[in-house]
């Protein structure tokens, strides 16, 4: 069972190829909508990563078709996003994952359980 | 605020995005660029950016024709930006993308003879808008496909 892997959480991964940005992106909607520019200073923030603008639109298109999240009616020139009960349960599984995946990396590198 | 050079370079860039994206993101994309090069993020990293969004846009939403006019288009544009061509051949592939780390991220100009010129125009670069170094842009590191 080695490329083909299996979700316990009972939820599919479907962030597993949508790319770091696309996690970055759900994970700082997880807290409430933001418009392009609060997202890039929101993930600058808890990340310490630069989201290149052209990356940013390109994950954001990519979350919308796959339903994850949807845009909010825009401000002015600026377009809210906020992430959809869908992108919730994809976030969740993603977590779950890297969460697996951490834990039995720390546990073969004898580094102790978070 | 951005001097209109940088503003300049950016909206080139811009216009490589398809007409129905343009519409919908174009006035917002300008000013995340704006804001951005405010923030202290190098123009031509900015523009580089949405450059390589663009050639992805392209490529997702287009016609297998219209892809391959996209590359094209990409090569004009990336020729007329003073990417020398080896790059094109080693590094820049691998490592075109999307997310690098905040600090000391961005590349600096580097040949006043490499010059920034508007996407598919055929005008000479203008070397006041300067050029890369030559290496990967590290503002887009990984490739997130």
């Amino acid at each position: 069972m080695a490329a083909r892997e299996r979700d316990d959480t009972g939820g599919q991964d479907m962030l597993r190829r949508a790319g770091d940005a696309s996690v970055l992106i759900l994970t700082s909607l997880a807290d409430g909508s933001k418009h392009g520019y609060a997202l890039i200073q929101d993930i600058r923030g808890f990340a310490g990563l630069q989201l290149g603008p052209g990356t940013l639109y390109g994950a954001l298109d990519r979350l919308e078709r796959m339903g994850l999240i949807e845009a909010l009616p825009a401000e002015d020139r600026r377009q809210p996003y906020q992430i959809t009960a869908a992108g919730v349960a994809a976030l969740r599984a993603h977590l779950d994952s890297i969460e697996r995946v951490t834990r039995a990396g720390r546990l073969r590198l004898g580094l102790g359980a978070i | 605020m951005p001097g209109p050079r940088s503003m300049r370079l950016v909206e080139s860039a811009l216009r490589c995005y398809p007409q129905r994206w343009r519409s919908r993101h174009g006035d917002e994309a300008a000013e995340i660029a704006r804001l951005l090069i405010r923030d202290g993020t190098p123009a031509h990293s900015v523009a580089w950016s949405y450059l390589m969004g663009a050639a992805r846009t392209r490529l997702v939403t287009g016609s297998r024709r219209r892809a391959g006019a996209a590359v094209g288009a990409l090569l004009v544009a990336v020729a007329s930006l003073g990417v020398p061509l080896a790059l094109l051949s080693s590094s820049a592939p691998a490592n075109a993308a999307s997310v690098a780390h905040s600090r000391g991220a961005h590349p600096r100009p580097a040949h006043p003879r490499y010059g920034a010129s508007r996407c598919g125009d055929s005008r000479p670069a203008d070397p006041r808008y300067g050029g890369w170094r030559g290496g990967p842009d590290r503002c887009d590191r990984h490739d997130h496909g």
